[in-house]
């Protein structure tokens, strides 16, 4: 083991330092000014003063033995600023990556003050007394990971950049940053983002993971020439309580009234008694007190009534060492109707289909002619989204509008469609199968029905079939863009010149007819029940829709940061800063048209407890935490600076015996 | 400048404190200070004592060595023509027939000198060193007085007035005092100067108290061999204040002699006390050694003694008072 040495100072203050110990020597040369004394005769201190002058030379030793001890601990001290230390045998390689977690979970503070600041007091150790002249790397990740610092030597950098990782609200996703930095340290393999130019360099390196472990294994990766090493952070019977789900739904009662769904887990080892309360807007309307028993978990039911928009949270009363899963949010919206526009020449029974109550609630519908297609007002509002829905019964648009549609007896009018020719005609098919999965044909029984004339469908990729017959498929939706295409290949009336004929017996005394609209208005209407605001976890997109014609709308965070949103191609808006947890308001004009919530309601991040006995699998390769690891460097300098206190005690006691005795 | 004294604080006294002289030599208040009504009660029982037979210039209460008219007789001597026939012992001539003449011893006076060393370094501590051998003049020249010796006190200076009469008598005590009080700080006489020239002055025998720190850079040897050859009953006491018999000093220090002005400088520290102790200590053993070879009589008095104490117990105890 040889001594190392770790440089505290800039060269200017050593300069600084390096005068200190010439002005002790010189403050020794100067003459001392000594204080004036009358006395009745010198002639006994002469004496006194000749007695001593025999020993001169264990005068002069004993005079500059205070001088001696001074420049002693000026050395010492000097020593430890150096911070010699001898290293054990966890040696650093000449190239580390260090990966830390900053995902939700690690801002738990079971490890004070939180276990990303230990990860980032550890990494910062390891900087400390990595040998001159070699590299290290920092990538920070939670689901997606990210380039904090490059391979550089500069270890003032790396601990700046180490201070720079802040915590997050995210999930864990390893692999990203294991592929990032193998990309960076394998050959052959292609690094993301700004790691590029060290793609060539094949240098074996050390992968130091700072994580707690909650993250699934990553059998599909290999390391290549890293060497991993888990520095297991936390402690692994750290308890929490945890919201992990937070739903808003129509009650049984009526849609007009609220049920909130919550669900509790229990990551402790110990049964654990919380109280759940419910607020609205800050004011307390519902509260409970829940028994859940160790690593179980619990639902609550609190029935709302009729609540006025606003914010939902949903909070329990836990000191557990994570907070960011004691609370889940949920934004009230006020109702809001989509516009469907239908297009027909007349067409009884879907009219009729959609103009029951309960559609009428979800949206507002106008009918207008065929002969509306060639409207330029039409157009105009259709290709800057004024509808949710356009329903096209017997006819189609020359261009496809801003809007999700319903094509009804005609096919879209783009190619991957078939465009203009029907792929086959069919006579009298017969329903085989329904994907009852789909919202749009829940609840929607088609046995019996009878259809004429229909074609069969040749749906594009991504697109799901809904109605499949003996003959082929008679109805499918298929995603365009932000929008949606439900695509019915029978009429349900025929309208001639004589008058309209049902082509298929579906609207006769079939009540799977208006369920069938009033599912295509739910799901493709735009419409919103009195209703929730959607809750995404944090860091995903949300796409928002506006009611008028806008260009940009405006999001307030939860700490009341404004942000714009411009309108996309697809003529929605795109929100991707979802970092902060809790309630987001859409402002159009100044006005709130909307809230959106983002929960964590992630039961891997809430569950806490460190993996520190189990290993992470990366690869074919097992790596088992090390929980207690340490640096294994042996610091001196609290020795030194003891020993420089020591010898300046002794200092002190020698100048007061020659001053008193 | 700091002086000694200042060092051990204002409580103690310098040269110009209130036991101090004025320049105009007399004060009122220095006179109970000196002899006290109580010590002058004491001091009235005390007779001074001399181990020598001596010549006196008057007849006084003490025997002499001349033979004279007292009632004491002495011896015989043979008739001279010319001698007193009162005194010639007739029964004597009846019996031998030869003419003897009857001595008697004379009694005479006893000459008391108190010599006060006045320099500069006499004017530390508290008392002050010279007040306190003018207290010790003033107390012996007392008990001098009332048993009708010849008691003169002078300062090793040459810078006094005349010089003064020898005193006389219990009537003379307080011109003793006023005398004293003239007596001020600041002679700058070598010590063996000032006693050769008051052994010239005084070349007849008696009793000297010589009172002196001893802080004479040329040696105190000299002049008391000066003395001791007058054939005097030689007192020496030796006075020191606290602050040389144990100096309270510490740090850096430029120490200034009152006298010369001579400078030392020290740092002060436990074993430079050390070494002054022992030179202290050496200063004084040798003094005494000096004295005791030589028949003549020392004594050390540190200025805190009371001055009774000093004359009843230690100088009773040296048998220059009984």
């Amino acid at each position: 083991m040889l001594p190392s040495f770790v440089n505290m100072l800039a060269w200017w203050q050593w300069s600084l330092l390096a005068l200190v110990p010439p002005a002790i020597v010189a403050l020794y040369f100067l003459k001392l000014k000594r204080t004036p004394l009358e006395v009745p005769s010198t002639y006994l201190w002469r004496k006194s003063i000749e007695d001593l002058h025999v020993n001169r030379l264990w005068q002069r030793l004993r005079q500059n033995i205070l001088l001696l001890l001074q420049l002693l601990v000026l050395l010492l001290a000097m020593t430890a600023l150096v911070r010699p230390g001898w290293r054990g045998t966890t040696l650093l390689g000449t190239r580390s990556i260090f990966l830390v977690d900053h995902s939700a979970s690690m801002s738990a503070t079971d490890v004070r003050p939180s276990r990303l600041e230990e990860a980032k007091r550890r990494v910062g150790e390891l900087i400390e007394q990595s040998a001159s002249g070699s590299e290290a790397m920092i990538i920070s990740f939670a689901d997606t990971a990210q380039v904090v610092q490059e391979f550089t030597d500069n270890r003032r950098l790396l601990r700046q950049r180490l201070q720079t990782i802040q915590p997050t609200a995210r999930g864990t996703a390893l692999l990203g940053a294991l592929q990032l930095a193998a990309g960076l340290a394998n050959p052959g393999r292609t690094a993301t983002e700004a790691g590029d130019q060290q793609v060539a360099d094949p240098l074996p390196a050390t992968l130091y993971l700072f994580s707690d472990g909650n993250f699934p294994a990553v059998p599909d990766f290999a390391l290549g020439n890293l060497t991993p090493v888990f520095i297991a952070i936390g402690r692994p019977d750290a308890d929490n309580v945890a919201i992990t789900a937070f739903m808003i739904r129509p009650s049984e009662a009526g849609p007009q009234r609220l049920q909130a769904f919550g669900q509790l887990a229990n990551h402790g080892r110990t049964d654990r008694e919380v109280t759940v309360e419910l607020l609205m807007n800050d004011v307390l309307i519902d509260a409970d007190q829940l028994r859940i028993q160790a690593d179980g978990s619990r639902g609550v039911v609190f029935d709302l009534g009729e609540v006025p928009s606003g914010s939902l949270r949903l909070q329990i009363n836990s000191t557990d060492p994570l907070v960011l899963d004691d609370v889940a949010q949920a934004g009230i919206n006020t109702p809001r109707r989509g516009r469907v526009l239908l297009v027909t020449p007349g067409n009884a029974a879907v009219q009729s289909a959609l103009a029951t109550r309960h559609a009428r609630e979800l949206a507002v519908v106008e009918t207008a002619g065929p002969d509306v297609l060639s409207n330029k007002q039409y157009q105009q509002e259709s290709a800057a989204g004024r509808y949710d829905l356009v329903i096209y019964d017997q006819c189609r648009p020359a261009e496809m509008p801003q809007a999700n549609t319903l094509l009804i007896g005609r096919l879209p009018p783009r190619a991957n469609w078939h465009g203009d020719r029907p792929a086959k005609a069919v006579s009298g098919p017969q329903v085989i199968d329904t994907d009852r999965d789909h919202p749009v044909m829940q609840l929607v029984d088609l046995d019996g029905i009878l259809i004429g004339a229909s074609a069969t469908l040749d749906p594009p990729q991504g697109s799901t079939v809904l109605i499949d017959s003996n003959l082929g498929k008679l109805a499918a939706i298929g995603p365009r863009g932000a929008f949606q295409d439900l695509v019915l290949a029978f009429e349900i009336v025929h309208t001639t010149a004589a008058g309209a004929v049902f082509n298929t017996n579906w609207p006769l005394g079939q009540l799977s007819f208006p369920t069938f609209f009033l599912n295509v208005l739910t799901h493709l209407g735009g419409g919103q029940g009195p209703a929730w605001g959607a809750s995404v976890r944090p860091g995903d997109p949300i796409q928002l829709r506006s009611d008028v014609p806008a260009d940009t709308l405006q999001v307030v965070t939860p700490r009341g940061a404004v942000e714009s949103v411009p309108r996309d191609r697809n003529g929605s808006f795109s929100f991707r800063r979802t970092e902060e947890l809790g309630i987001y308001r859409v402002q159009q004009e100044g006005a709130v048209t909307g809230r959106f919530a983002v929960n964590l309601l992630d039961g891997v991040e809430s569950d806490i407890r460190t993996r520190r006995a189990a290993t992470v699998q990366i690869g074919y390769i097992d790596v088992t935490g090390q929980g207690d690891w340490e640096p294994a460097r042996l610091e001196t300098w609290r020795f030194l600076l003891l020993s420089a206190l020591g010898v300046l005690l002794v200092e002190w006691y020698i100048y007061c015996r020659r001053v008193t005795m | 400048m700091i002086r000694y004294t200042a060092a051990r604080g204002s409580t103690l006294g310098t040269p110009h404190d209130a036991h101090q002289m004025g320049p105009s030599g007399v004060m009122p208040t220095a006179e109970p200070t000196l002899l006290p009504p109580e010590l002058m009660a004491q001091l009235q029982r005390l007779e001074l004592v001399t181990r020598k037979i001596f010549r006196g210039r008057m007849k006084g209460e003490r025997r002499s060595k001349r033979k004279g008219q007292s009632v004491e007789f002495a011896d015989f001597r043979s008739y001279v023509p010319g001698d007193d026939l009162r005194f010639l012992d007739w029964n004597m001539y009846a019996r031998l027939d030869r003419l003897f003449l009857k001595l008697f011893l004379e009694e005479e006076d006893l000459h008391f000198h108190a010599l006060i060393d006045a320099s500069h370094s006499m004017g530390f501590g508290s008392p002050t060193k010279l007040h306190y051998a003018k207290q010790l003049a003033a107390a012996l020249g007392f008990v001098g007085l009332i048993r009708a010796d010849r008691v003169k006190i002078e300062t090793l200076g040459l810078r006094q007035p005349a010089r003064r009469p020898a005193l006389r008598g219990r009537r003379s005590t307080w011109r003793m005092l006023e005398w004293l009080a003239q007596i001020e700080l600041g002679e700058a006489v070598p010590l063996t100067t000032g006693v050769r020239n008051f052994c010239w002055r005084n070349p007849g025998k008696g009793i000297v108290v010589l009172i002196t720190d001893l802080m004479h850079k040329e040696g105190y040897e000299p002049a008391l061999r000066y003395l001791l050859a007058q054939s005097m009953d030689v007192y020496v006491v030796h006075v020191l204040c606290a602050e040389e018999l144990d100096p309270k000093i510490q740090g850096d220090l430029q120490l200034i002699d009152c006298e010369d002005q001579d400078v030392a400088e020290i740092t002060v520290s436990g074993p430079l006390l050390k070494r002054y102790q022992e030179a202290l200590a050496a200063l004084i053993q040798g003094a005494r050694d000096f004295c005791a070879v030589r028949g003549a009589t020392y004594l050390l008095a540190h200025n805190q003694i009371p001055i009774q104490d000093l004359v009843s117990r230690y100088l009773r105890q040296r048998g220059l008072v009984r």
